[in-house]
């Protein structure tokens, strides 16, 4: 039941304790320190000054990069679907040979990702990518530039981003009551009319859900335009950048990050309005569990098998070739001219060779293992008292819950150090600038908005009976929570605790201001290593990194997903069809 | 759960863990910032190939307890003065001069003389105030492959680059104006053109030169060296300083000539600065006093192939390195003006001339 | 035991039910009738605490159960999807509320084998995780949850129409035991009038969040009150003017000409009654016939009425469609509105 009433919401000494905490949290770390940043970035004389707006109106450079990112969100927000949900239903919906090596393969997105995923491609189809060299060979008067600009930065971005579908797009769909299929069947329905009138509406609410999580990435891409974008593709990130980091440009910073986030929230207030309009979730009493379906054309078949492998291709190869290269020299990457001669155990030796070198990776594993839990464990309390209370103030809360989608890492982090330098009443008069926790504090802030929009979703999936049953029978909100409600989200909030976990391991642009001296994290230590003008084998380096960093996420990946192998999935899934009876 | 709590329980999970993997010397060293003794806390961009853990170790032998935090030399600037009202690095060195005139501005570095005060040219650093000490000097300059260009080939002044079309797109240029040496780069283009009435100080003419400079050229490509791009035939000529060359030239089997213009190249000059509130002042002091020693600089310079501004221990510099030196004038560039004005100029020239 | 006075309850704007006022009994078997939307289940969950009324009183036991929250009001709910945990087994699901209540564990695992006992769930059964019941054993399994507790009040929100018609009208049966040995007062939620007619004490007919009539099954279906009672429980002949006419011509006396006239089947014989009667004859066409096995539905064309008759299995040689035929009815037994 929602239920809007203030009284109702008071009542609940949980609702209120939970409520308190997310207004101190909010306050203290989201508004209080940001509007600090922006007031005095924005009024540094106490007056607003149209400076920022005037400098960026004025500059065609600024205006044709802003552009590009709404068209780079924004035609992402197609491709990643239309290649993203083809990904689903080959793995998931159609019988197709091989599915689960298929899904392994497009599951390599999950493992990495940012420059060295750039990289990637940029070795295999750019200017001397080796698929350009092959085909120039047989065809000479082939641009050898073809693989840049927004086509390309389309291209890899629409295959990095699928992430999203693949983990949360596929449960979904195993939830789809399967008579439904089969009646549509029994009618007459083609497979594509299936498809397209009975799965992918079903579909709907997680397609929306994840399509709004692209449209960020695109806004926010950043690595992909600067490695293949070209001169005719540049994006606003890189621009976003440089402009926090000089004091006095970060009006410009801010107002960009501003202009984004305006249309974040409009897309969020979308969002809102689909989530609340009608449950698209089956129907059924009785679930019956999703068998795969066989595609009856021949033709078609064959197509969608080829298509499939294809992708395959497209998707592994770069992973294969970052590991290839880890054992290469730089110059022999870089000028890709590649001998028997040039593999070396040298990169792994200088980076095994430095000094206290799993030190770092401890400080991360143990930083986005601490934050992954601590977000997911407060958002599953926060979602569900948002999703539970509907009235100004959880509405206003949950907005401001989405402050860190809104402003650049960068901002958040300059902003926390600047705040906390000195002793804070809202933190019990503690300075915390300096401290370990800082750092701890910034990831939690900035994982908060994707992990409160999944895990609503996920409770909003969870049939209201179970919570009245739980109610009649006595239980408590905590009690409630924790026995019925919670283990039937569990598989999604693991999930965002892994992918939480994974984006945090390599994380930069925080610990950059904010780690202590004494414990460095991976991200640092990694741009340590690799930047510096004597450092020729950075990329290697790089490489080198990328590859143990895929370790652990395809080690934290399998924790969630793997073990058990198909049967654990498969009874997952069951368990998640009994919700939507 | 108390905050107080909260970090000491924070850093005894990390403490922890790190005991476990059993992997590091220094983990049982935690402190808190705000204690006057134990470990020196060395801010510094100039950590990389070894250089962080060079220090760490000579510094051991000589009876001091460091630990280097390396940054590179924007973010690290950003974030002494984000943390000037609670500093966390007792000592910040290797941040060019343009940087530590900021973080003057700022009050985030305080004035100490070191002993070896007399050994350098005062006017390397802060030659007014004394409130940082110059190190080791760098020159930025551009750079050619001479087994593809011949130095007949090459131009001699850095303007023909752009002016010339027969080089129009062969050289690199650094977009990421965040960035010391793209800065710098700037700094010296912008240089000979400074007019009080012009635009942000700067002569028509002068923002006439950043915009050809960068129309012209080929943007650095994010993950792909200089010296990659060289020797694949993707451009002719780049920037980078001097230090960078001899290790380049050993990967990439180049051979660097470097275009020297008669109006000289930007130098730059690498100071130390005790940073202002430190609780170890003391130890700070100490450690610069050993760092800048004609000694330490001395070893430094063998070591790393760095041109130490301190005139005792350019002895040992490599005899190329301060070949190359020695063969390049410096550029006449107004420091003041620079500092004053450059973030300024970075962002015109990010909104307006960046291709 | 259990009263509603003067409950209104509403959604923002809209008003779900606008005046309640009811009194079960107790130990009755109390059901709430209607079509869907008729405000039937609100009630229900108003009483079971899910939903707060926005003006009046709820009583239970004779004391002020309104704001009292639902755990505190000794009522146990079956609900309409059994609302069974499915990451629990169903052992896990029965001792639910016990454990809630942090009974020792021996004695819960007793509490639970008796009411599984009762509802007929195995020991094996016990231990499967719900999702591997059928529908029939889930339903049993929501019962024995609500019961555990022994709770003085069951509410059940049409538990059975999920299940098949076989099945339903066996558990119908095994319900109405329970309740009856248990005698625990029970408020059903259905819109199936069979199932409120063979089960129930006392029914309400609910239609539009007003409460059309409240008595006992006989009541409603024989004296039903409004016409749409009448016509929402069992089936009807609706008369046309010219039955009506044609009744009051030959001795209907009592019918009002312009009032809406409604006829039970069973009401009507296709052969002369025997004895004194005040039975009036028409005359009529076969129209069709079904058969049902133990009797059979017969539709007769008659002034403008196509009025339908039962007829046992061996009440009479089968009239062919198309034949006369001959109705006799009782204007008594005619229902105005």
């Amino acid at each position: 039941m929602r239920n809007s009433s203030w009284a109702s919401m008071f009542r609940s000494p949980f609702v209120v304790i939970v409520s308190l905490v997310t207004l101190w949290f909010v306050a203290t770390f989201l508004v209080f320190p940001n509007a600090n940043l922006l007031i005095s970035t924005f009024l540094p004389q106490g007056q607003f000054s149209f400076r920022a707006i005037d400098k960026l109106v004025s500059s065609e450079r600024a205006m044709n990069s802003l552009w590009h990112s709404f068209a780079l969100a924004a035609t992402l927000a197609v491709t990643v679907n239309v290649v993203g949900i083809f990904i689903v239903l080959v793995t998931d919906y159609f019988k197709i040979r091989g599915a689960r090596m298929l899904w392994l393969g497009y599951a390599t997105t999950l493992i990495y990702g940012g420059i060295v995923l750039a990289a990637g491609y940029n070795f295999i189809y750019g200017r001397y990518g080796f698929v350009t060299n092959a085909v120039r060979n047989w065809f000479p008067e082939i641009d050898p530039n073809w693989f840049s600009g927004y086509f390309a930065v389309v291209v890899v971005m629409t295959l990095a981003t699928t992430t999203n579908h693949m983990l949360f797009l596929g449960s979904s769909l195993a939830k789809i009551d399967y008579q439904t299929i089969e009646a549509a069947r029994n009618m007459g329905a083609s497979t594509m009319s299936i498809l397209w009138r009975i799965v992918l509406p079903a579909l709907r609410p997680m397609i929306f859900a994840v399509t709004v999580l692209t449209f960020l990435t695109g806004l926010g891409a950043l690595t992909a335009p600067l490695v293949l974008g070209g001169t005719d593709f540049q994006t606003i990130a890189p621009m976003i950048l440089t402009f926090s980091k000089s004091t006095g440009s970060r009006d410009l910073a801010a107002l960009l990050a501003v202009i984004l986030g305006l249309a974040t929230i409009v897309l969020l207030a979308m969002m809102n309005r689909v989530e609340k309009s009608g449950v698209y979730f089956s129907v059924a009493k009785v679930a019956t569990p999703l068998q795969k379906q066989r595609i009856p054309n021949r033709f078609a078949n064959a197509a969608v098998h080829v298509a499939a492998y294809v992708l395959f291709v497209v998707y592994a190869t770069p992973v294969l070739l970052i590991v290839l290269f880890s054992f290469l020299q730089s110059s022999a990457i870089l000028t890709g001219s590649i001998t028997w001669g040039d593999f070396t155990l040298d990169n792994y030796a200088t980076v095994f060779g430095t000094p206290a070198v799993l030190r770092p990776f401890v400080v991360s594993v143990v930083y986005s293992a601490l934050a992954s839990a601590i977000v997911v464990g407060g958002m599953l309390f926060v979602s569900r008292v948002l999703q539970k209370h509907r009235n100004p103030v959880t509405t206003m809360l949950e907005y401001l819950l989405h402050i860190p989608w809104i402003l650049p890492t960068i901002l958040i982090a300059l902003a926390l150090v600047m705040t906390f330098d000195r002793p804070n009443a809202m933190v019990g008069g503690q300075v915390l600038t300096g401290t370990t926790s800082l750092l701890l504090i910034a990831y939690v802030i900035v994982k908060v908005p994707f992990t409160l929009r999944l895990l609503k979703a996920a409770f909003a999936s969870v049939p209201e009976s179970l919570e009245d049953a739980a109610r009649i029978l006595g239980a408590g909100s905590m009690f409630t929570l924790r026995k019925v409600l919670v283990p039937l989200i569990l598989p999604t909030a693991a999930a965002i605790t892994a992918l939480n976990f994974n984006s945090l391991l390599d994380d930069y642009d925080a610990a950059v201001f904010l780690y202590h001296p004494l414990y460095q994290p991976l991200g640092v230590a990694i741009k340590a290593s690799t930047e510096g003008e004597n450092n020729v084998d950075s990329m290697s380096i790089t490489f080198v990194y990328t590859v143990l960093l895929m370790i652990i996420m395809g080690f934290t990946m399998y924790l969630v997903y793997g073990r058990g192998g198909s049967s654990t999935r498969r009874r997952k899934r069951r368990a998640g069809t009994v919700t939507v009876k | 759960m108390n905050k107080r709590t909260l970090t000491a329980t924070l850093a005894a999970v990390l403490l922890g863990t790190l005991a476990l993997t059993s992997c590091s010397s220094t983990a049982g060293e935690a402190s808190s910032s705000g204690d006057s003794s134990g470990t020196l806390i060395v801010y510094t961009n100039s950590n990389s190939d070894g250089r962080g853990e060079w220090v760490t170790a000579k510094a051991a032998e000589a009876g001091m307890k460091i630990e280097i935090v390396g940054l590179g030399g924007a973010d690290l600037a950003n974030r002494i003065v984000a943390e000037k009202n609670n500093p966390v690095g007792d000592v910040v060195f290797g941040l060019n001069n343009m940087f530590f005139e900021t973080l003057k501005s700022e009050d985030a570095v305080s004035a100490y003389t070191p002993e070896w005060s007399g050994d350098v040219d005062k006017s390397a650093g802060d030659a007014k105030d004394g409130a940082f000490w110059p190190l080791v000097e760098q020159a930025i300059v551009t750079v050619y492959d001479t087994n593809t260009v011949t130095g007949a080939d090459a131009p001699t002044q850095v303007s023909d680059l752009w002016e010339d079309a027969a080089y129009d797109g062969r050289y690199e240029v650094n977009t990421s104006l965040g960035q010391a040496t793209p800065q710098l780069v700037l700094a010296g283009l912008l240089a000979p053109y400074a007019d009080k009435k012009g635009d942000l100080g700067i002569s028509d003419a002068g923002w006439k030169q950043v915009q050809d400079y960068y129309k012209h050229g080929s943007p650095a490509v994010e993950g792909t060296d200089l010296y990659a791009r060289l020797t694949r035939d993707e451009v002719d000529y780049g920037v980078l300083p001097s230090s960078g060359i001899t290790s380049r030239d050993a990967e990439y089997a180049t051979k660097t000539g470097v275009i020297s213009p008669k109006d000289g190249v930007p130098y730059v000059t690498e100071q130390i600065a005790v940073i202002n509130g430190t609780p170890r002042q003391g130890q700070a002091e100490k450690f610069i006093d050993w760092f800048g020693s004609a000694d330490v600089q001395g070893e430094f310079a063998a070591e790393f192939a760095s041109f130490p501004v301190n005139e005792k221990a350019r002895a040992q510099a490599l005899p190329e390195v301060v070949a190359l030196i020695e063969s390049l004038p410096k550029q006449d560039i107004d420091w003041s003006l620079t500092r004053e004005r450059i973030s300024e100029w970075v962002e015109k020239t990010e909104l307006e001339y960046l291709p | 035991m259990i009263r509603f006075e003067n409950v209104e309850v509403s959604f923002g704007e809209k008003i779900a039910i606008p005046d309640l006022n009811l009194e079960i009994e107790q130990g009755e078997f109390f059901t709430l009738l209607g079509p869907s939307g008729c405000g039937k289940t609100t009630a229900l969950r108003t009483l079971a605490g899910f939903i707060e009324p926005s003006r009046g009183e709820i009583y239970i036991d004779g004391k002020v159960a309104t704001r009292l929250p639902s755990e505190k009001r000794s009522v146990g709910m079956v609900f309409q999807n059994y609302a069974l945990f499915p990451s629990m087994s169903v052992r896990e699901n029965i001792a639910f509320g016990l454990r809630v209540r942090k009974t020792r564990k021996a004695e819960t695992a007793l509490l639970v084998d008796e009411i599984a006992a009762q509802v007929e769930l195995t020991s094996e059964q016990l231990a499967k995780n719900v999702s591997e019941l059928s529908g029939g054993q889930q339903q049993r399994v929501a019962i024995a949850r609500a019961l555990v507790l022994k709770p003085r009040i069951l509410l059940l929100d049409e538990p059975l129409s999920n299940l098949d018609a076989k099945l339903r009208v066996q558990l119908r049966e095994q319900l109405k035991n329970l309740q009856r040995e248990l005698g625990i007062t029970t408020v059903y939620v259905t819109h199936d009038q069979e199932e409120a007619l063979t089960m129930s004490d006392r029914i309400a007919v609910f239609n539009h969040g007003v409460v059309e009539q409240v008595g006992t099954p006989e009541e409603i279906y024989n004296r039903s009150g409004t016409e749409f009672v009448c016509t929402f429980v069992g089936a009807m002949n609706r008369l046309s003017g010219d039955v009506v006419h044609q009744l009051r011509q030959r001795g209907g006396t009592g019918l009002a000409a312009a009032k809406t006239s409604y006829l039970r089947l069973e009401k009507v014989s296709l052969h002369a009654p025997t004895g004194a009667t005040a039975a009036i004859r028409l005359d009529g066409v076969v129209a069709g016939r079904s058969y049902h096995g133990s009797h059979s539905t017969y539709t007769i064309d008659s002034h403008g009425s196509s009025i339908r008759a039962l007829v046992p299995e061996g009440g009479g040689c089968p009239l062919e469609p198309g034949s006369a035929a001959q109705l006799y009815i009782d204007p008594s037994s005619v229902l105005q509105y």
